[in-house]
C-alpha cells in the first residue's frame, strides 16, 4: 500500500475514535471497550503499514491542504507531515504499546468509574505521540507536544480521589507547562528571526545565517525537552507520576511520553534542524554532561526504593540516561562511525526499553490489582502465586539489565561500545549505572522468590485481558533479542543514515526549489 | 441571587447568545469565529447557572446531551476537513469545486468549509465549557 494515502490516517482515526466516544458510551460498558479497542488496533494496522511504507521506500513527505507544501511562491507555506525512519520507528512504538495498554486496561480499570473519560484520554495521548513523531512543522509540533501533555497530566490524575494521584498530577502539570512554554518562547524566537515554521526551509535559512537568537531558542528548546524526558536534574516529577498514575498509563509514560516528547523531539530539532548551523560537539557535550547526571542519579536511586513503581519510575529516568548518553556521543563525534554507532544504539535503546518498561509497568499494575500493594517489603514469594507473572518479570528485568539472549544487550552494547571507543571515562560511567541498575532489579527478583508472605498466598495470575498484552510483549522482547544485529543494520542503522542526511529532509519538501 | 439580577438575566442571555451565533457564522468574514463565538454563548449559560442558582441548572443541564454534542462538534471538524481526502487531509474542496459555500469572497456563503468548521468548533467550545463551569459548581461539597 502506498504510504503517502494511509498517512493521515494515523491522526484520523485516533481522533475519529476520541471524538466519538462520547456517543458510543451512551450505548454502554462493552461497546465503549470495543470501540477503544478497534480504534487502537486500527492505528496499530495503519502504523504498522506506516513503518514498512518508510522502510521500504524512505522519507514520506505529506502536505496538508494540497498536493504540495509550496505555494505560488517557493517555500513550503502549508503544514507539512515528514516522516523518516527513525519517526517510523516511534510511530510503530507508539502504537503497539498504546494498543496493549488499552487492552490491558480492559481488566485492570475495571473497578474506577468515568471510563469514558479514560478511553477517551488514553486514545488522544496516542494521537499526541504519533503527532510528535510525525510533524514536519515547528508550531504543528508545539501543538501535538501540548495534546500529548496535557492528555498526560489528566492521566496522572485520574483517581483523583487517592492523595499522591492529585499530588503527582499538580506536581507534573505545573513544572510541564513550564517546560513547555520555554519550547514556546523557542519557537517564538525563531519564527521572529527567520519567519518560517516548516522544519526543513527553517534549516534552510538557519544554515544561511546563524544568529545568536537561533543559540538562545536551541537553549530554550534543550531545557524544555530535558524536561519532558526526565533527564537528571528535573526528573523529579517522573518519580511522582509514575507511581501514582493507573499501572496502563505509567506503562504508556515511561515506555512512550517521555521518548517521543524528550527524545524524539529532540533528535529531530538538533539533527534536522540545527544539523551543521551550531558547533555539534558543543552540543553533544552538553547533552552527555546530563546524561551522565541522569544515569548515575536514575539507576542509584533505583537501588534504594522501597515502593516497586517508584523504582521503575527511577529505573526509567537510568535507561533515558543511557539514549541520552547514545544521543550525546551521536553529536559528539557527528560524522564518524563512533557516533553512528552510539545513535543507533539510542534509537535501538528506545524501542527496546519501550517494550521492557511497558511490559514491566504492567506487571507492577497486575501486582497492585492482585494484592492491593506496591511495598516490595510485602511482596516476598510471589514466584509460588503467580508464576506466568514472576517468569514474565524475570524476562523483562533481564532485559533491561542487558541479558545477552534478550533485546536490552544489544541495544545496550552498541551504547557501551560507542562510549568506550569515545571516551573510556563514559564507558565506564555507563557500567556503573548497569551495576547499579542490576542491583536493583535483583533485589526485586529476590524478594519474589523467597519465602512467601501470608498477603501473597491469596494472589493468583491475572485475568486474559491482564495476561495477554504482558506476554506479547515477554514474546516480543524474545524474538527481537534472538535477532539483534539484524535489527540493528536493517532498521536501526538505516535510521541513522537517514537522521544524519540532513540534506534529504530538506530537499524532500523543498524538491530542490 | 436578587430579583433585579435574575431579571436582567433574562433580558440580556438571549442578547449574549444572539451575538455569540452571529461571531460564529460570520468567522470566515469578521474578527473572532468558532472559539471566540462558542466561549461567548458559554457566557450566556455561565450567567444563566450564577442567576439562576445550581438547582436551576439542574434542571436544564443533561450532561450525556452535552458530552454528546460536544464529541459531535469534533466529528463534523473532522469530517469537513476529510471532505477533500482525494487531494489532501484539509483540502478545501468545498471552495475550489462547489456545490455550496463557495460563493462570492465576503458573502455569508463563501469559504468552502470554514463556516461549517467554526460551527462545529462553535459548539464544541460552548458545550465544552458549559460542562466544565458545571462540573465545577456541582462539586460535592466546600469539605471533602
Amino acid at each position: 500500500m502506498n504510504g503517502h494515502e494511509i498517512l493521515p490516517y494515523l491522526i484520523i482515526i485516533p481522533l475519529f475514535g476520541a471524538f466519538s466516544m462520547p456517543i458510543v458510551n451512551l450505548l454502554g460498558r462493552k461497546a465503549r471497550e470495543a470501540w477503544a479497542v478497534i480504534i487502537t488496533g486500527a492505528t496499530l494496522a495503519v502504523g504498522s503499514a506506516l513503518f514498512y511504507s518508510v522502510w521500504e521506500n524512505g522519507i514520506l513527505v505529506y502536505t496538508l491542504g494540497a498536493k504540495s507544501p509550496l505555494g505560488q511562491a517557493n517555500f513550503p507555506i502549508r503544514i507539512v507531515w515528514e516522516v523518516d525512519l527513525f519517526g517510523a520507528i516511534m510511530v510503530l512504538m507508539v502504537t503497539l504499546v498504546g494498543f496493549l495498554a488499552v487492552v490491558y486496561s480492559l481488566g485492570y480499570m475495571k473497578h474506577d468509574t468515568g471510563l469514558d473519560k479514560y478511553y477517551t484520554l488514553i486514545i488522544i495521548l496516542e494521537l499526541g505521540m504519533l503527532g510528535i513523531a510525525i510533524t514536519g512543522d515547528l508550531f504543528n509540533f508545539y501543538v501535538f507536544l501540548e495534546i500529548m501533555s496535557i492528555a498526560s497530566y489528566a492521566l496522572v490524575a485520574f483517581r483523583n480521589d487517592t492523595w499522591e494521584g492529585i499530588e503527582a498530577g499538580i506536581k507534573y502539570m505545573f513544572v510541564g507547562s513550564i517546560a513547555s512554554s520555554f519550547i514556546l518562547l523557542g519557537i517564538a524566537l525563531l519564527y521572529g528571526q527567520y519567519g518560517t515554521l516548516t522544519m526543513s526551509y527553517l534549516a534552510v535559512k538557519l544554515a544561511q545565517n546563524p544568529t545568536v537568537t537561533a543559540k538562545v531558542a536551541l537553549a530554550l528548546f534543550i531545557a524544555g525537552l530535558l524536561f519532558k524526558s526526565g533527564a537528571s536534574p528535573v526528573h523529579m516529577w517522573l518519580a511522582d507520576a509514575h507511581p501514582a498514575a493507573p499501572s496502563s498509563i505509567s506503562a504508556m509514560l515511561s515506555g512512550l511520553v517521555i521518548k517521543i516528547g524528550g527524545i524524539y523531539a529532540l533528535t529531530r530539532i538538533l539533527f534536522s534542524i540545527y544539523g551543521h548551523s551550531v558547533s555539534m560537539k558543543t552540543v553533544g557535550w552538553v547533552i552527555i554532561i546530563f546524561a551522565c547526571i541522569t544515569l548515575i542519579v536514575g539507576n542509584a536511586m533505583a537501588v534504594i526504593q522501597n515502593d516497586m513503581k517508584r523504582l521503575l519510575a527511577y529505573s526509567s529516568v537510568g535507561q533515558i540516561g543511557y539514549i541520552l548518553l547514545g544521543l550525546g556521543i551521536g553529536l559528539a563525534a557527528y560524522g564518524s562511525q563512533t557516533g553512528e554507532i552510539a545513535m543507533a544504539g539510542a534509537i535501538y535503546h528506545t524501542f527496546n526499553h519501550a517494550l521492557m518498561k511497558a511490559l514491566l509497568s504492567l506487571i507492577a499494575g497486575v501486582v497492585i490489582h492482585q494484592l492491593g500493594t506496591r511495598d516490595l517489603n510485602e511482596l516476598s514469594g510471589l514466584a509460588k502465586t503467580m508464576p506466568k507473572t514472576t517468569f514474565a518479570f524475570l524476562i523483562g528485568a533481564a532485559a533491561i539489565i542487558g541479558m545477552p539472549p534478550l533485546n536490552g544487550f544489544a541495544s545496550k552494547w552498541l551504547i557501551y561500545e560507542s562510549s568506550a571507543i569515545f571516551n573510556p571515562i563514559l564507558g565506564a560511567i555507563a557500567i556503573i549505572g548497569t551495576a547499579f541498575c542490576t542491583a536493583a532489579y535483583v533485589k526485586v527478583l529476590y524478594t519474589f522468590f523467597g519465602r512467601p508472605n501470608e498477603r501473597v498466598m491469596k494472589a493468583r495470575d491475572p485475568e486474559g485481558s491482564m495476561l495477554w498484552p504482558i506476554i506479547i510483549l515477554a514474546v516480543a522482547i524474545v524474538v527481537m533479542g534472538l535477532f539483534p544485529w539484524q535489527i540493528s543494520d536493517k532498521v536501526m542503522i538505516p535510521a541513522v543514515k537517514a537522521l544524519e542526511n540532513q540534506l534529504a529532509y530538506i530537499s524532500a519538501v523543498l524538491g530542490g526549489a | 441571587m436578587g430579583l433585579i439580577v435574575k431579571t436582567s438575566a433574562r433580558a440580556i442571555i438571549p442578547l449574549i447568545g444572539i451575538f455569540g451565533a452571529y461571531i460564529v457564522m460570520h468567522g470566515h468574514l469578521t474578527p473572532g469565529g468558532g472559539f471566540q463565538g462558542g466561549a461567548t454563548i458559554a457566557g450566556a449559560g455561565i450567567l444563566f447557572l450564577v442567576a439562576f442558582g445550581l438547582d436551576e441548572m439542574r434542571k436544564h443541564y443533561n450532561k450525556n446531551l452535552y458530552s454528546a454534542l460536544e464529541g459531535i462538534g469534533g466529528l463534523a471538524f473532522l469530517g469537513a476537513a476529510m471532505l477533500g481526502m482525494g487531494v489532501a487531509f484539509f483540502y478545501n474542496t468545498l471552495w475550489h469545486n462547489g456545490p455550496f459555500f463557495n460563493g462570492k469572497p465576503g458573502t455569508l456563503l463563501s469559504a468552502g468549509f470554514l463556516p461549517i468548521m467554526n460551527l462545529a468548533v462553535g459548539l464544541k467550545v460552548f458545550t465544552g465549557l458549559v460542562s466544565a463551569l458545571t462540573a465545577i459548581a456541582l462539586y460535592r461539597r466546600w469539605k471533602s
